[in-house]
């Protein structure tokens, strides 16, 4: 039934239109004469159309009167055929005159409801389309939060801001296994919250949270008397009363895989729709990815600290050790100095011989001292580097012409192939001789008699330098010239197994000939950490009984970058 | 006889510098802590003083700087003798005005060589 409501001062007209629209039983038609009861009719039972014949007085405040009290109905004025105040359309949705046929009057008034409600289907859409619009911004803006910290307290609070922003709740029960180091409540309220009403929440929290974990143990359980509380309240003059239970509610975990950090209830007095809960669960989904980066993030920077500690405690152990070690060698050696110098009386042939062997193990214990105190120095970044232009070419000679004695002494001989087209490179002189020297030293050691030991220079372009497979990942060079420098010799060579191994710290290859040599295992390790130093890179080529090949590259660069 | 004064608590480096130094003609004075080695030195001025760092009641630094800073005993050469050997010791050690720096292990030699050169 389609009801008619008709405002006529004009008996004659009332009477016609009552006859007119009774006839037909799809119309339920009430008449008014005058505008002093409308606001009590049409606010009782809101007419679909409301006839107003023009010629009421005041037509535009009646108008007015009913567009507040129903906006949804349609107005129609009926004005007579020779009526000059055709601008009153302006405020009617139709016109209807007092010389038309029946049959028109019905077509209009049918063709405007038609329009009416394609214009309020239009309407509702549209409103639709903005609520869409309106979460999905809103799901945005949080996802676009969620990317911008790894605070996990800060992740919590974000999801509950989206939550509100999309859903505007009146309660949020975030249980956080996350921000603290026990699980706490997080109640995001309207209102404040009784005791009572606290305490009610947390039993549910729990029976919620329990009801998650039906079949399998939960990851921890939860004490609802112990729970930690706590409560951010937005107005909180105003109290929630038991009866917010009645209100309609969402609830999910935030969880990914097998991480769970906690679960959410969300309250609001009218229904969620189900977008609601499209959007409640996908933020819920949302901030555990985050989440777990975070987790993911302290986990590595706690691991981090503890190496940082640990690392710092070995090189205090370290630097402690050897300073206390230094002043008893101390001792020793200047014992062993006054005794083999004659100074005390004469000494025995064997007594020498055992005097020497004193000694030559004070000045191995010394090495080993420097050794580590390098070490420590530059894992701890303490290393001094005189950096200055400098010749390959003169550390080769300088270290020839040092260890060409204790070479000899073992019927070793070196030679030296230096390349003469070799610019200067940006070097500490002494660091070089000292990596250089461990090279021949190590060389002179693993060699058997009548040997030849060679040292070599050349400069080379990074891409005509070959590195086999073994150091291939771990030595990288960039591209442009390198001093190449290489210390052959042709002694028991390094097995495959142990060549990438080579550079470790205390590395030593194990076998009876290294041991009866002597050494840290240090010296490599510290050329290699040197080198580094320079910007360069040390590997090696070694066949078992055959010999190896030390290499070590250092970039060159214009002069005047080197001063 | 020039007079020299080594300072330090590890009594066995003591006595085997005073052994070498007193091979080499010297005489020497002996202290084996801080407190001691500075009231030697204002009671004896000595030509010379080998000085430990690390000692207990006053260190070496604290010294050299005391007597360093006082007319009186400003030119007596100080050799600092520590088993530190980090750079940024070495640098404290000139700031407290040591003439020369040896660390451990050292060469008995070249301590005398050094002490010879300083009274030439």
């Amino acid at each position: 039934m389609i009801k008619i409501l008709f405002i006529s001062n004009r008996k004659n007209v009332i009477e016609k239109y009552n006859s007119f629209f009774n006839k037909k039983n799809t119309y339920e038609f009430f008449t008014l004469s005058d505008d002093s009861m409308i606001l009590d009719v049409i606010s009782g039972d809101t007419p679909d159309i409301i006839i107003v014949d023009s010629l009421i007085p005041d037509i535009k405040k009646l108008n007015k009167k009913i567009k507040s009290a129903c906006e949804n109905s349609i107005i129609i004025f009926l004005v007579s055929s020779n009526s000059a105040d055709k601008d009153i359309i302006k405020y009617a949705n139709a016109l209807i005159t007092d010389d038309m046929s029946e049959d028109l009057i019905i077509s209009t008034i049918n063709i405007t409801l038609r329009m009416k409600n394609s214009l309020d289907m239009l309407s509702n859409s549209n409103k639709d389309l903005a609520d869409s619009l309106y979460r999905l911004n809103a799901l945005y803006s949080t996802s676009s939060q969620f990317a911008g910290t790894l605070d996990k307290a800060k992740l919590i609070q974000y999801m509950i801001e989206g939550m509100d922003k999309a859903l505007s709740f009146s309660l949020t029960c975030t249980l956080s296994f996350c921000t603290e180091e026990k699980p706490v409540l997080i109640l995001n309220s309207l209102y404040e919250l009784s005791d009572e009403l606290v305490t009610a929440i947390k039993l549910r929290t729990v029976l919620n949270y329990n009801s998650l974990f039906k079949d399998k143990k939960a990851p921890l359980n939860i004490d609802a008397e112990n729970l930690k509380v706590i409560k951010q309240i937005k107005y909180p003059a105003s109290r929630f009363t038991f009866t917010l239970f009645q209100y309609d509610n969402m609830f999910a975990p935030i969880s990914l895989g097998d991480n769970f950090f906690g679960c959410v209830e969300i309250f609001k007095e009218t229904a969620f729709s189900p977008d609601d809960a499209t959007c409640f669960q996908t933020i819920a989904q949302q901030v555990a990815l985050p989440l777990k980066s975070a987790t993911l993030y302290q986990e590595i920077i706690e691991a981090n600290a503890k190496l940082a500690k640990l690392e710092r405690l070995k090189s205090e152990f370290i630097s402690i050790v050897s300073h206390e070690l230094r002043t008893p060698l101390t001792s020793i050696k200047n014992s062993l100095d006054i005794l083999m110098s004659g100074r005390c009386g004469e000494i025995t042939e064997s007594g020498d011989k055992f005097l020497s062997m004193a000694m030559r193990n004070v000045q191995r214990l010394s090495g080993i001292i420097n050794d580590l105190l390098d070490l420590s120095k530059i894992e701890a970044g303490k290393m001094d580097f005189n950096f200055a232009p400098t010749n390959i070419n003169t550390v080769i000679d300088y270290v020839k012409s040092a260890l060409s004695e204790v070479a000899k002494s073992k019927g070793l001989t070196i030679i030296t192939e230096e390349a003469e087209n070799i610019p200067d490179i940006k070097a500490d002189s002494q660091r070089l001789e000292q990596v250089l020297t461990n090279l021949v030293s190590n060389a002179i050691k693993f060699t058997p008699e009548n040997k030849t030991i060679t040292i070599s220079s050349k400069l080379v372009n990074s891409k005509d330098i070959h590195i086999n497979d073994y150091f291939k990942d771990s030595v990288k060079l960039v591209d442009g010239d390198y001093v190449l420098v290489c210390v052959k010799d042709e002694g028991i060579g390094i097995a495959e197994k142990d060549l990438v191994h080579a550079f470790d710290k205390f590395a030593q290859i194990e076998n009876s000939l290294s041991r009866k040599a002597g050494g840290t295992g240090l010296g490599l390790p510290i050329a290699k950490q040197l080198l580094e130093a320079h910007h360069g890179a040390i590997w090696c080529d070694s066949e078992l009984n055959k010999g190896s090949e030390f290499y070590f590259a250092i970039p060159t660069a214009k002069i005047e970058q080197l001063v | 006889m020039k007079k020299i004064l080594i300072v330090d608590d590890e009594q066995d480096i003591v006595e085997s510098l005073k052994f070498v130094l007193e091979a080499a003609d010297f005489s020497c004075y002996c202290a084996y802590n801080g407190e001691d080695g500075l009231r030697l030195a204002k009671e004896i001025m000595p030509d010379l003083i080998i000085l430990d760092v690390m000692m207990p009641k006053i260190n070496g630094y604290k010294i050299s700087r005391l007597l360093k800073y006082d007319a009186k005993y400003k030119n007596i050469p100080i050799l600092m003798v520590t088993a530190r050997s980090q750079e940024e010791d070495k640098l404290i050690g000139e700031e407290t005005g040591a003439d020369e720096y040896i660390t451990k292990p050292f060469e008995l030699d070249d301590v005398v060589k050094k002490v010879e050169q300083y009274l030439k």
